[in-house]
Order: structure tokens, then sequence, then C-alpha cells
């Protein structure tokens, strides 16, 4: 029996963008039979939210397989483009200076194993959550966040062939004492219910700080010469501003939901908040400290970025819902003059046990600091002047021990008081009694409403002390946390310092000739 | 609150800052059964308990320093082997100092350390936080 082919019918018209998402969320959507709706998606119930109506969520973009693929797949070629132009002129000798290579040690180290978290759960949520258009734009997002931790990990892999600190990053992250800021912060949204997780990753994190935390790298690899890691920037915008508009309507669904929701919404906007708040320390110091030519300072970026986008904006339109701005909001602004010249205290002497180098930031910084400063930097310059004086002895402070951390944010206690802004505050609770540390009233609030979540911390200082990682001494440490030798500690005299100036002396002597 | 760009959050942010306030276990809400041990517990730790030493007033030290110490070590031997090493890393830290050039206290309260007391009978209990501050 032979099978003759059916004569070709009528050209199906070709539906449209609109119809074609249509067909693939509702129409790939159904109501279960087998098995309750309840066991079909357990988790959505516990965290207190309640939701009446999947129906009411409207979806923020709607994107195709085939569309996102195209676009992607077109951004991917302009950027490998550069990547490969880069790479064979060794733009890397065009940077401003290797030492602003350690504002992108630290993006490798921090941010970009939190893009792959950020995949795993958001493909979670494509499972999970219960309306096909909420899956459906979690999808897309998963998607987004595997494309972006692979993107700037082969971004910046160029680096790693002439630059110390690039090579063990994921090992680093899981261990390494700054890196358990971000980390534990990401870990934190992972074990929490998947509400919670769009409300602090959504929203906070997406929306909220976004600006704060993503801007300023790409804005500094602009100013410093790095154009890949500025191409790979522009590649992700475009997914940022998706991400944007998913965590927007995740948090208004939640709250059109049922007035119950309010609270809990609420309390999640000043946990998140808090929690981003803190990581963006490391963005502060990156900002003022480490960029050789500067884009803007912490303060200005606050200014803009928060200050004006989201408390003049956003939170003028959610106080409709009944939302305030979160509870811990004038710290942060207080801060605004304090944080960058606090952290960059803090790694300039921890920086024996870092992937990354510091040095005394150089006068015509000082004069930049003291500018965007003059109220608070001068306090500031006092220690400057204090460790010039201790260098020019032979000196060079490194700090001989460890530190009290932050039970929450794990960042060592180095922030201040609002009311008394050089002096270090302390704060401390006493759970089944144990007592536990904080730096700030926004940490100790945290701890208080789940002391039995973050009194797990994998704090780094104690698991040193318990002998959890590698030895007693300095050098067993950092042989765990996978450092090798010119990896952290001083700039000047460095192995990428030294290089620096080697690679430049040799192109300046092949330019002047014989005579 | 208002801030300087002149924009009115509408939120007070009083909160207990008592140093030892103790607190309850608030509601849980979670998939199953959710009771995990501290991972700093004291027992962790055999005879010792972490110490946290806080030189107030010197911002040379970004952070109160955390040591690892025997409950029965007196505070002189703490002062001796675990303070001073620490802390002399300053250039302005003089060798003749002693104890008697600073203020102490203990967990926000004053505090009169006897050198050749027990850290545990003065009082100092895991995670504590002894405040130095010079005279």
């Amino acid at each position: 029996m032979t099978l003759t082919p059916d004569k070709p019918k009528a050209k199906a018209r070709k539906l449209s963008m609109k119809e074609r998402y249509s067909a693939l969320t509702r129409d790939l959507d159904w109501d279960p039979s087998y098995v309750p709706a309840d066991e079909m998606f357990p988790y959505t119930t516990f965290e207190g939210i309640k939701i009446h109506d999947w129906s009411k969520w409207e979806d923020p973009f709607r994107l195709t397989v085939d569309a996102y693929t195209k676009y992607q797949a077109e951004k991917d070629r302009r950027l490998y483009a550069v990547l490969d132009g880069f790479a064979q002129s060794q733009g890397h000798l065009s940077l401003t200076d290797a030492s602003y290579l350690n504002a992108m040690k630290l993006f490798l180290q921090g941010v970009s194993p939190l893009e792959y978290q950020a995949h795993r759960n958001f493909a979670y949520l494509s499972r999970h959550l219960n309306g096909p258009g909420p899956r459906f734009a979690s999808l897309c997002q998963s998607l987004d966040e595997i494309r972006h931790a692979q993107t700037e990990i082969h971004t910046l892999s160029n680096y790693n062939k002439y630059y110390s600190g690039f090579h063990s990053y994921l090992h680093m992250h899981d261990r390494v004492w700054y890196l358990s800021v971000p980390k534990s912060f990401f870990d934190d949204a992972l074990s929490a219910g998947p509400f919670e997780f769009l409300i602090a990753i959504g929203f906070s994190f997406e929306y909220l700080l976004t600006n704060l935390l993503f801007v300023p790298f790409m804005s500094g690899a602009s100013f410093n010469g790095d154009l890949p890691t500025m191409t790979f920037g522009f590649s992700a915008q475009s997914d940022e501003s998706r991400h944007m508009t998913l965590g927007l309507e995740a948090i208004k669904f939640l709250l059109e939901q049922d007035p119950d929701n309010v609270p809990i919404v609420q309390h999640w906007i000043d946990k998140w908040f808090w929690r981003g708040y803190r990581v963006t320390a490391l963005v502060a110091q990156m900002l003022d400290y480490m960029l050789p030519r500067k884009v803007m300072s912490w303060k200005e970026a606050f200014e803009l970025y928060f200050e004006q986008q989201m408390l003049g904006g956003l939170f003028q339109d959610l106080a409709y819902y009944g939302i305030k701005p979160p509870r811990d909001v004038g710290k942060a602004i207080q801060e605004k003059e304090h944080l960058s010249h606090q952290a960059y205290w803090i790694l300039y002497q921890f920086s024996h046990a870092a992937a990354f180098t510091t040095s005394v930031p150089s006068d015509e910084t000082l004069d930049w600091l003291e500018e965007q400063y003059p109220d608070t930097f001068p306090t500031y310059r006092a220690l400057w002047d204090k460790e010039k004086k201790n260098v020019a002895n032979g000196g060079r402070h490194f700090v001989r021990g460890l530190p009290q951390l932050c039970q929450v944010c794990q960042i060592p206690m180095g922030f201040t008081e609002a009311d008394s802004p050089f002096t270090i505050c302390q704060r401390s609770v006493v759970f089944e009694g144990e007592r536990y540390n904080f730096c700030s009233d926004g940490c100790q609030n945290i701890f208080e409403h789940e002391p039995v979540k973050f009194r797990q911390a994998w704090l780094p200082v104690h698991q040193i002390y318990q002998g959890n990682c590698g030895g007693a001494d300095l050098g067993d440490v950092m042989q765990w946390y996978g450092m090798q030798p010119g990896d952290g500690g001083e700039y000047l005299g460095s192995p990428d310092h030294q290089n620096w100036l080697r690679w430049h002396a040799q192109a300046d002597h092949s330019e002047l000739g014989e005579d | 609150m208002t801030t300087d760009t002149g924009i009115d959050t509408g939120i007070d942010t009083g909160i207990d800052t008592g140093f030892n306030k103790v607190i309850e276990r608030p509601e849980i809400r979670s998939i199953g059964a959710y009771d995990f041990p501290s991972r700093s517990a004291q027992e962790l730790y055999g005879d010792d308990q972490l110490v946290h030493v806080w030189y107030d007033g010197n911002p040379w030290f970004v952070a109160a320093a955390c040591f690892r110490a025997p409950k029965a070590m007196s505070f002189g031997d703490f002062w001796a082997a675990l303070l001073v090493p620490y802390h002399e890393e300053d250039p302005d830290w003089l060798a003749s100092w002693t104890p008697a050039d600073f203020e102490w206290g203990l967990d926000d309260a004053p505090w009169t350390p006897d050198e050749g007391a027990s850290l545990a009978s003065l009082g100092v209990g895991h995670k504590s936080v002894i405040r130095m501050v010079k005279k």
C-alpha cells in the first residue's frame, strides 16, 4: 500500500502576535481533573497570600518563544563580535587602569552567580504559579537570567587570561566572607515562598533597586574603557526593563487580589528593601573608590535612582493601595553621606583576605570625594591621612584578626548611628537563650520576624572559628577560599599593577624608537 | 519623616533598641515543620565562646573584633593574648597601655573588669559585646 501525501490545503491564515501569545499561554492552560488544584500547585497558599482570580493577572509583555529567541540571538551576535574585536586588539590595555578591574572582579564573584540563582527560581515559579500568564513571564525571565549569567562569564573570561582574581569565582562565591553578603541575600529569597520571592527579587531587586545595583557597574565600564562589559550591559537592558514590568505587575496583582495581602506585602517591602540596600554597600564603594574614572557619586546615584524615581514616583502610586515606603528608608537616606566611605574602609582593611585589591585613594580622588561629600568626608579623610603616614613608615593597615558580623546582612559591623554618625551602631537581641548581633535597626527588625531562619546563618567568621574553613590560620583559610597569591591585598606592587606598568612601558618604548 | 529632597515618607522607624531585649518565637509560615538550631550556638565551641570587643571612638578599626576565647580565661590573659595583639596594629596604640587606661562596658552597661577573674564570672556571655573607650 502506498501512502499518497494529502494535497496541500489552502494556506492557513497566519496568527497575529497577540493570537500566538494567547495560544501559547491561555490555550496551554487547563483545570486539573485527576488531582485537586492545590495538589498541583502546593506552594501558593502557605504564605498567607490570597489569590481569588489568576485570570486578573495582566501580562506585562507579550512574547512568544520564536520572537524571544530571535531577539536574543541578534543581541548575542552583536556582543560576541565586540568580544572578539576587543580580545584580538588587546583591548584590555586601553582600560583606564588595571585597578578598574577590581569592580569587575566583584561583579563576577558577587553578582553573576546571583543571575544563575535567579534563573533557577524563576524556572521554579514557571512551574508552580497557578496562572498561565505569570508562569510564562517567569519562564522568559528564567531564560534571561541564565543568558545573563553565561554572557557575563563569557564577557569577563577574557580578563582572566591577564589579571588575577577572576579564576575561581563560583568556588569563592560559596565560601568567601564578603561574598556571603550577596549569597546569603539571595539564599534568603530562594528559601522563601513563591510570592515572597516575587516581591524580594521581582519587585525589590529588579525594580526598586535595579538602577542602583546594575547601572553603576555598566556606566563604570563605559567610563573606563571596558567595551565588552558595556556592550553586555546594553544587551541586558531590554531584558531588565521586562523584568521591571514583571516586578511591578506582580506587586499590583497581589495588592489588588485581597486587602489581607497588603500588610504581608508591606512587610516584604520593608524586609527586602533593607536586605537589598545593604548589598548595595558593595556598589556604593565601587562607584566612589574603585573606578579610576568616576561616573557619579553614590550620593548622586542614590538621590536620582532611589529618592527621585522610587520615593518621588513609585511610592506615590503605591500609596493608592495603602503601601508605605520601606520602614528603614530614612536610615538609608541618612547613610548616603557615609555608606561608601564605611564600606571601602571595611574592604581596605580586610583585602588581604579578598580576591580584589585596594589602595589608599589618590589625592585627586580624595579631593573629588571632599567635593561630593563636603559635610562628612573630612572626617574620613583624616583616616586616610593617618594611613598614608602609616604606609610611609612601612606599614599597611590590614586587621590582624576577624571582625564582628551582622547576623542578617553578614557585613562586618562598620555602620554607624543615625543620630551620631561616627559611632558604630550596635544592636542585639536574645532569642531562646542565645544572643544575636546586628548592624542596624533594619537588620534587627528582619531577625525579629524570622529568628528561626536567621539563626541558621552561615556567618564566615563563626565558621572559621568552628574550624569549618580549612584551618585555624589565615593561610589555611585562603587556600580553602581558592585564593592564589596576588589575588588580594594592596594594589600597588601587586602582580596586576606590575604587569600593567610593564605592558605599558613596553608599548611606550616601541613608539619612542632607537633615539 | 521628610527627605532632604522634599519627599514625605510618612513613616516612623521606632524600634526597641534595648541591647538585652528577649524576643519570643513568632508564627512561622512554612510548607512543613520548621525548627532548626542555631549555626553558631555556644555548644559548637566547646569550652570556648565568641567575644566581641568594640573599641568605641577609634575609627581605625572599622568594626568590633570577634575572638574565640575560653570561658575560663582571665580578663588579664584575654587582654594580653587576644586584645592587645589585635589592637596594637593601630600606629597610635601605646605599648604602655593597660586596662586601667580605658573605661569599660559590657552589653551596653558600665562594667569594671577584674584582671584576675574569668570572663564567665565577669558576666561575659557568648557573643557579648565588650566596649572599651580610651580615658
